[in-house]
């Protein structure tokens, strides 16, 4: 495997709405605008990725701690149909480094 | 008055304690951060004054006898004891108001007897329930004692809590699932506690039942230092739903149409209003991407064996459906329930006005209330509140949700809470002392309708301990017999839950 520092730069951010913004799908960050007395650290791509996949096998880890299986309704949601269509890219923010 | 005070410690109670230890000065602790990491509890804090509640030292028992032995010098002496299990509690029952010493039961986590053929598990009050749980899978059995803070709170502190658990519907609470225990009273007495006759009996009719007495005391009438539980056969599923609705009121009719339906394996229901939505929609650790017109929120959770969770499962998505909800899909459903423990595993953060990030904690007013009373309680602590955040940018509303909180009876009660962020840093003496009266105010209103103050952490926070009294009401003086007889010189978490008041008069 090779390390390479450029793969690593988060991707620029995606505005969801007014004070929330998302870098990696599914992975929401508060517009660092909103972070100004609370410093936020700069943080490679590998390790949001480490910390998704861990939320996930904790997830998984608590189901199976409580019971042998999970029964699900075997549905998809009723109040998100449709895919919110993707912002053209001219109306996205201009995108900033993480931790300015 | 005959109150326990700190001064009353020295070199000599230090030497004492150290003969009782064997001198063994790991369990022995005098050190300034094994007392500050004794303090405080996940509750707001008054972090400005965070020496007026450190303990003197800490104390480390292995065994009842010790724990006997600490209590009758702090009689001797005129100390203040403090007991203290994981120290995850959201009211203040672990801290010390008077200093003294601290009894910390974390040492005292074995599992002392697996029962299979009468269904017990007898431990010692330091062990996790998730560890214990992970002891007992094997065996096919579950101690179902479910609490937000299952990862990290310890059995004793359960005790002594008197806890709440997310699976309380199903499997009952800490009470109904503590069969009987070893107790060290104010006095130093080592005492069984249970129904009656042996330690593995769930019902007896012979005398007095003191188990309830003895759980969810705060520690104002003793410690636990061994206790046998409730095994239940380990769950084959588990079944949860999430249905949204447009409006509160449309989300509570189907919550109490849920909640009445008879349905046993049901484990909790639980609703969320829309500053709880607000704020998830706004947080970047639990953003859910949902329509605007998602204003309330109602859960479901089952767990039991398969032949009866799922027909069952089927009547609560057509229950959940019947007054217009909308069923959020299977990965938010199954996920956000297996994520019910995360306030005690993330960082929080609350909003100033001026919308900045700031770090928080959580205030939890966790009252118990009728079904019939949550709409209008809701308006009312939402505006009391509001008027606190308006005034002082240090306090956040977090919204509300209810979830059921009978044993086995999930139709009437429920555990409602307000959650308001507080902004710590800037805390002094003003703004804790407008968070005490903000606090007195909600629980106020919990009392104006019939409620009570807590369903779950206790009434040990300033802006609630006052108010202990007038809930207890014409059994208030029963109250402060019982704590004056088992505690004669107050040593026993002195200065919490007004009992103080026990001491003020000569003759009751």
């Amino acid at each position: 495997m090779i390390f390479r520092l450029g793969d690593q730069a988060p991707p620029p951010a995606q505005r969801i709405n007014d004070t929330v913004v998302m870098r990696f799908e599914h992975v929401y960050e508060v517009d660092p605008d909103l972070m100004g007395v609370t410093p936020q650290q700069s943080m490679p791509a590998w390790d949001t990725k480490r910390i998704v996949d861990s939320r996930w096998d904790h997830l998984d880890w608590m189901h199976l701690h409580f019971a042998d299986d999970v029964l699900l309704a075997g549905e998809e949601s009723e109040t998100m149909p449709e895919p919110d269509p993707p912002i053209p890219s001219e109306q996205l923010p201009q995108p900033r480094p993480v931790g300015d | 008055m005959s109150v326990a005070i700190k001064s009353a410690i020295d070199d000599a109670v230090i030497e004492e304690l150290r003969a009782i230890f064997g001198h063994d000065d790991g369990r022995v602790l005098t050190n300034l951060s094994s007392r500050v990491n004794r303090t405080r509890v996940p509750a707001p804090f008054p972090v400005h004054r965070w020496a007026d509640h450190m303990p003197d030292l800490a104390v480390l028992p292995r065994t009842a006898q010790e724990v006997s032995e600490v209590v009758k010098l702090a009689n001797r002496r005129g100390i203040p004891v403090v007991p203290r299990a994981g120290g995850t509690g959201l009211s203040d029952g672990a801290v010390p108001l008077r200093g003294g010493i601290l009894v910390d039961c974390k040492l005292m986590n074995e599992i002392h007897e697996v029962d299979l053929v009468d269904r017990t598990v007898t431990v010692g009050p330091g062990i996790n329930m998730l560890k214990l749980n992970e002891e007992l899978r094997p065996h096919g059995v579950f101690y179902p004692d479910d609490p937000a803070s299952y990862p990290c709170s310890l059995v004793g502190g359960r005790i002594g809590t008197g806890g709440w658990s997310l699976l309380g519907a199903r499997f009952g609470h800490t009470r109904d699932l503590v069969i009987s225990m070893e107790v060290v009273l104010p006095t130093g007495e080592i005492v069984e506690i249970g129904e009656g006759g042996g330690r593995k009996l769930r019902k007896s009719s012979t005398g007095l039942t003191l188990k309830q007495l003895f759980t969810g005391h705060q520690g104002t009438l003793g410690i636990t230092t061994q206790a046998t539980l409730e095994l239940v056969p380990r769950p084959e599923v588990e079944f949860a739903a999430f249905f949204a609705f447009e409006d509160y009121i449309t989300a509570w009719e189907t919550m109490g149409v849920l909640t009445k339906s008879g349905l046993a394996t049901l484990a909790g229901v639980v609703l969320f209003d829309e500053w709880k939505i607000d704020y998830l929609r706004r947080d970047d650790e639990a953003y859910i991407p949902q329509p605007e017109s998602v204003k309330a929120v109602v859960a479901v959770a089952m767990y039991g064996r398969r032949c009866e969770v799922e027909p069952a499962s089927k009547e609560v998505m057509r229950l959940g459906r019947s007054r217009g909800g909308r069923y959020l899909g299977d990965e938010i459903s199954a996920g956000d329930w297996a994520s019910r423990h995360d306030r005690y595993a993330i960082p929080l953060h609350g909003r100033r006005k001026d919308g900045q990030a700031v770090l928080m904690s959580w205030h939890c007013e966790d009252a118990a209330l009728n079904y019939s009373v949550l709409p209008q309680v809701r308006e009312e602590w939402h505006a009391i509140v509001s008027r606190y955040r308006e005034r002082y940018d240090i306090f956040d509303d977090w919204g509300m949700f209810a979830y059921t909180s009978g044993a086995h009876k999930p139709w009437a009660d429920y555990l409602v809470e307000i959650d308001v962020g507080i902004w710590e840093q800037r805390l002094d003496d003003e703004t804790w002392s407008a968070w005490v009266d903000c606090k007195r105010e909600i629980a106020e209103v919990s009392l104006k309708y019939g409620g009570s103050i807590t369903a779950c952490h206790g009434a040990t926070r300033a802006g609630d301990a006052e108010l202990v009294p007038t809930e207890m009401g014409s059994a208030w003086p029963v109250v402060k017999r019982i704590k004056r007889a088992l505690d004669p010189n107050n040593v026993m978490n002195p200065g919490k839950q007004s009992l103080d008041e026990a001491y003020e008069e000569e003759r009751l």
